[in-house]
């Protein structure tokens, strides 16, 4: 970007696909100026996002979600753990980011993507802070037995906004769990008693008490909604591309819960400085987008 | 108990997973079904679809029964800087598990190098690397949930992925397996039938060449058996490949309209 002038003769006469290629910062910069976005998105929408729920049988909930081309995985095995000493009547919830060598030209194999634990250990810290599951659901035996909910959450096209995505395929994925119904038996473990326990030396344990009866579903208190911005000059863009990601490299993350309250904020370093009225539009941005995630979520449960 | 204290992270899934081995069919057993209610020689339905991942050169989409996969082509692009000048291309095939896969498979997804490497070898005879020198074609599978026949699908749906990104091949390719349960065949088998087999065949082929690139036999098999499940194998491919070429006829007059 060094020949500002010398660029800005080419750009007359060189074909748009071959500009966007050699400047693509001034290839954005033409169409912010104009505020739109290269893909025909006013600067503040975000793409068109959709969630489908149980798609994998082998698990016990899971959900995929879509924003634009970006599409997450998200699936949860219940297992048994016996709880710690320190809070005999709580569950635990273990979540894991995959960035598989399919979802991106950037990673291959044995070489992990540098921001899936990164992912990974954010989502696991907005889960445990925003009060969404309450742990004490996932007591079985107080002391004894408790769960231990398996979340792996797989990308499988990364094109921007990976957090978001992966934040609702991971709420969905909780409002699609089925716990199993379970009931302790004689050598002290748990064992599922529900419907594919057809087995005959099952029938034994089909006459003991099932211990969760009643939880089958958790309760979702607090549900936590993100966007993603970038912030380059005094332009605010939501929901940004992997595109836009790799040519402006101010990002922030907003987390709003049901109630609006942020629960999460993160600018993960970038040049541009942030003032308090762009913090403050971001945020704003942030809660029209989890009024939309709502009505995507709530539509879904009515089906 | 004593186990469980020592070590308090240790989980386990309150599944109970049936072990048992049905008995041996013997030739009275003909009213036996499979587990899904499909006939012995009747294949899963299948449905495929290209351009799952927009990120990729080609990719696509496999769903048989329970068993569902995502394969991505990437390039051809630049070798790996440590490899050495060479005037035919390269092919580097992975396939991995997802953690949920399967529930018999524990928390380990992780990379099948056996399947990653006969995948390599299933689809090297079919591809025209001469046509894309000194550089290397990606091919990464990942089994969303494994759901029996693994491996045929990866393969299949390989081959419909490289046909998507557009690489030189000299056919499609498709991969079918069948299992040998006491005397009887069945194409296409499921997980439980997979798990209480005698004997397995996998074969590989060009559908309208009639050419195989891989065959894999293990287990008991008798000749006549063997050329019952090629026989099998050959009549399944061809359909499979008129689904996977329908699958790209639609995707190509979808673009272009």
């Amino acid at each position: 970007m060094g020949l500002p002038d010398s660029c800005q003769d080419l750009s007359t006469e060189m074909e748009v696909d071959a500009f966007r290629r050699l400047f693509p910062l001034r290839f954005f910069e033409r169409h912010l100026s104009e505020s739109l976005r290269p893909d025909g998105r006013p600067l503040g929408k975000a793409r068109d996002t959709n969630v489908n729920l149980g798609l994998v049988s082998s698990a016990d909930g899971s959900a995929l979600a879509k924003i634009g081309s970006t599409t997450m995985l998200a699936a949860i095995r219940m297992e048994v753990m016996t709880p710690s000493t320190d809070s005999p009547d709580e569950g635990c919830i273990a979540v894991e980011f995959h960035m598989p060598p399919i979802c991106s030209p950037t990673v291959r194999p044995g070489r992990p993507a540098d921001e899936a634990p990164v992912i990974s250990k954010r989502l696991s810290d907005v889960i445990s802070s925003c009060d969404m599951i309450d742990l004490k659901e996932l007591c079985l035996v107080s002391g004894k037995a408790a769960w231990m909910g398996y979340l792996d959450i797989y990308c499988l096209d990364a094109d921007g906004a990976l957090f978001d995505a992966a934040l609702l395929s991971a709420v969905a994925a909780f409002s699609n769990l089925q716990i199993p119904v379970v009931a302790l038996n004689d050598n002290g473990r748990i064992v599922a008693i529900n419907g594919d326990g057809e087995q005959e030396n099952n029938a034994s344990i089909t006459e003991k008490e099932a211990v969760n009866k009643e939880k089958r579903k958790l309760t979702l208190k607090n549900i936590p909604f993100s966007l993603t911005c970038i912030l380059h000059k005094k332009y605010i863009l939501a929901d940004p591309t992997a595109e836009e990601e790799s040519i402006m490299d101010t990002l922030v993350t907003v987390v709003l819960d049901s109630s609006d309250q942020i629960v999460n904020f993160n600018k993960s370093g970038g040049s541009a400085l942030v003032g308090s009225s762009a913090i403050k539009s971001c945020v704003e941005l942030a809660r029209k987008r989890g009024k939309e995630l709502k009505q995507i979520l709530g539509d879904m449960d009515i089906d | 108990m004593a186990a469980k204290q020592r070590d308090a992270a240790t989980t386990y899934s309150p599944r109970i997973i049936a072990r048992t081995r049905p008995p041996i069919f013997k030739d009275s057993d003909l009213d036996w079904t499979r587990p899904d209610g499909r006939g012995f020689h009747q294949c899963r339905p299948a449905l495929l679809q290209t351009g799952a991942v927009s990120s990729a050169s080609g990719s696509a989409y496999a769903e048989f029964g329970n068993t569902k996969v995502i394969v991505s082509v990437f390039g051809p692009r630049e070798s790996k800087k440590a490899t050495s000048y060479s005037d035919v291309g390269r092919l580097n095939c992975n396939v991995s598990y997802t953690t949920f896969a399967s529930p018999t498979l524990g928390s380990q997804g992780t990379d099948h190098k056996e399947y990653a490497s006969m995948l390599h070898k299933a689809l090297e005879g079919v591809i025209m690397m001469e046509t894309f020198p000194k550089t290397t074609v990606d091919v990464f599978a990942l089994v969303l949930e494994s759901g029996g026949s693994d491996l045929p699908v990866v393969i299949s749906c390989a081959g419909l992925a490289l046909a998507d990104a557009g690489i030189m091949m000299y056919d499609l390719i498709t991969a079918v397996s069948v299992s040998c349960i006491g005397k009887r065949l069945m194409i296409d088998p499921v997980t439980e039938e997979e798990g209480c087999e005698d004997g397995s065949f996998m074969m590989t082929c060009m559908p309208s060449r009639s050419e195989i690139t891989q065959l894999t036999i293990t287990g008991e098999w008798t000749t006549p058996n063997i050329n019952e499940a090629m026989q099998l194998c050959m009549d399944a491919s061809s359909k499979l490949g008129d689904i996977m070429r329908d699958c790209l006829k639609q995707a190509a007059s979808a673009s272009d309209e």
